[in-house]
């Protein structure tokens, strides 16, 4: 019976996610999250909990798919996958998907806690599409940053850099320490302001506007485009580079 | 089944070609060795004939087809064996083993692939607690996993003990044995002898000589008798020209007449007559 591959190399990854214990720190930070959201009071849980649910699908989806790439580098065993009859597409696709899968599951972590604890009311299909695109969008982000670093220090240094860039910027922006006309159009244009507001849309507090639908076309788009343009030609070049040649 | 013609390839970041323009043939069914000293550009042919080097010069084809035109489908076919062992150390031998299986149409008897290279009694155990010739043995078994019709070897015993070196020449022999072919790289004068078929020699990304061991030695071997006897308590040596020597008398005499310890042909090592053909030592120093 012929397998599927996608399924195959997706399973391997979440077994590596799993092995190479990404996954235990995964759920002690939902866990440590949801403990400290719990003493929270319900008007600032309002604001925070979505932010948790930001940093989680987009600096730890940065971050996993880095530990998991630098985890390979060090083993080469990326250069044994290249003469597999997998294709670049299906390895890379492979480790978007479960890093978005394993992703989903410490969202649906914390917000199961706060959907059970403090009833919280979630849009079950719109958060699940949000925290996917936005998951999908940085991962995806992630994997190309990975291409230019030589260790998970540098790696590291540029995931601070773009959380100070990029997440600060959109933090002061969800709490209106920024606002105004020119903002609004400015903020668009950032990733994690896009991440903020498709994932936002799976509150039903949530007001929709304009933003929210360039945001799903933002990450949609977004994503297919930087792995079609960016991700996959590199793909080989850096398979190569790793296995020692 | 290979036919190389005229490849050059040259990494991005230097200047010359590793490559200069190389010409071979794989036979089906033969173990066909490339011999030579590090950074000759074994590793690179390697690498390009098994797709992972790809912008190179020249013409490959394997069963008369380019390699260009074949997809994915590529690797069904063949098996690739890399020097250094390379798999994931926190799963098992066997999860590790499992993982590659799933990605192949033709799967082989990985019980039987295990028990032959000694490693079934250890296949729960996680490769990261293996010894580097445990490692480099299932670096084998991964290679075999697709029951392939070709297999690449990079080194195959670099590092690791006779006994278990043993066991992997036997192995890539049974596989020759039964219809497979082989591409072996080596700097190991012994491995490319007692496997190969055919050998190459490669310096500096040029062949500078292609035929079987034996063939080899023949052509750049002493064509001479050694003899050692025994008398008056010491060990006498003694060289013979090799030809006319059932009618050399006094050859004759010292087998009729002395106590014979040894009598050898004056063969010379491969080692020898890559040196003799190259210039270049097999440690990479010239001659």
């Amino acid at each position: 019976m012929k397998r599927n591959r996608i399924l195959v190399l997706v399973k391997g990854e979440l077994m590596r996610l799993n092995k190479y214990n990404v996954f235990a720190i995964s759920i002690l930070i939902a866990l440590m999250w949801s403990a400290i959201l719990y003493f929270l009071d319900s008007n600032i849980l309002d604001k925070v909990l979505p932010m948790v649910l930001l940093v989680d699908a987009t600096m730890m989806s940065i971050m996993f798919i880095g530990s998991v790439m630098f985890f390979e580098k060090n083993e080469s065993t990326i250069s044994t996958m290249l003469v597999t009859p997998a294709s670049n597409a299906e390895l890379v696709l492979s480790k978007v998907l479960a890093n978005t899968v394993h992703n989903m599951f410490s969202s649906i972590l914390i917000i199961g806690a706060f959907v059970w604890i403090k009833h919280v009311e979630i849009n079950y299909l719109l958060m699940f599409v949000g925290i996917t695109l936005a998951t999908a969008f940085h991962t995806i982000l992630g994997l190309f940053m990975a291409y230019y670093q030589k260790n998970f220090t540098g790696m590291l240094v540029n995931i601070m850099i773009f959380a100070f860039g990029l997440m600060v910027p959109t933090v002061l922006y969800m709490l209106n320490v920024i606002k105004g006309d020119w903002v609004q159009y400015l903020m668009a244009l950032s990733p994690i302001q896009a991440a903020s507001e498709v994932i936002g849309g799976g509150f039903t507090t949530y007001t929709y506007a304009w933003q929210y639908y360039f945001s799903l076309g933002y990450m949609l788009i977004g994503a297919i485009l930087i792995y079609r343009f960016l991700v996959l030609p590199k793909f080989q070049d850096y398979a190569v580079k790793q296995s020692g040649v | 089944m290979f036919k190389v013609e005229d490849l050059r390839y040259k990494y991005p970041k230097n200047k010359e070609d590793v490559l200069k323009g190389i010409n071979f043939e794989i036979k089906q069914g033969e173990i066909f060795g490339f011999l030579g000293p590090s950074g000759a550009g074994k590793s690179t042919t390697q690498k390009v004939l098994i797709k992972i080097l790809q912008d190179y010069r020249g013409k490959i084809s394997y069963n008369d087809r380019d390699i260009v035109a074949f997809g994915n489908d590529f690797y069904e076919d063949i098996g690739v064996s890399f020097e250094m062992p390379i798999h994931f150390s926190k799963m098992t031998a066997m999860e590790n083993i499992n993982f590659f299986l799933n990605l192949y149409k033709r799967n082989a008897d990985v019980e039987s692939l295990m028990k032959r290279v000694g490693l079934w009694e250890d296949r729960n155990k996680m490769v990261g607690e293996f010894s580097k010739g445990m490692k480099i043995r299932l670096n084998i078994v991964r290679a075999l996993l697709n029951e392939p019709k070709m297999l690449f070897l990079d080194e195959p015993t670099n590092g690791i003990d006779p006994a278990n070196a043993k066991v992997l020449k036997d192995l890539v022999k049974e596989f020759r044995d039964n219809g497979g072919t082989v591409f072996i790289t080596s700097h190991i004068m012994s491995d490319i002898d007692q496997l190969c078929d055919r050998v190459a020699f490669i310096v500096d990304g040029e062949i500078k000589e292609i035929d079987s061991p034996r063939n080899l030695k023949i052509r750049y071997g002493r064509r001479e008798l050694i003899l050692e006897y025994k008398e008056e308590g010491k060990t006498v040596r003694r060289e013979f020209p090799m030809d006319g020597i059932g009618k050399n008398e006094e050859f004759l005499e010292l087998l009729q007449t002395k106590e014979i310890e040894t009598l050898h042909s004056g063969e010379t090592t491969l080692e020898d007559i890559f040196i003799k053909v190259t210039g270049v030592g097999l440690r990479n120093e010239t001659e």
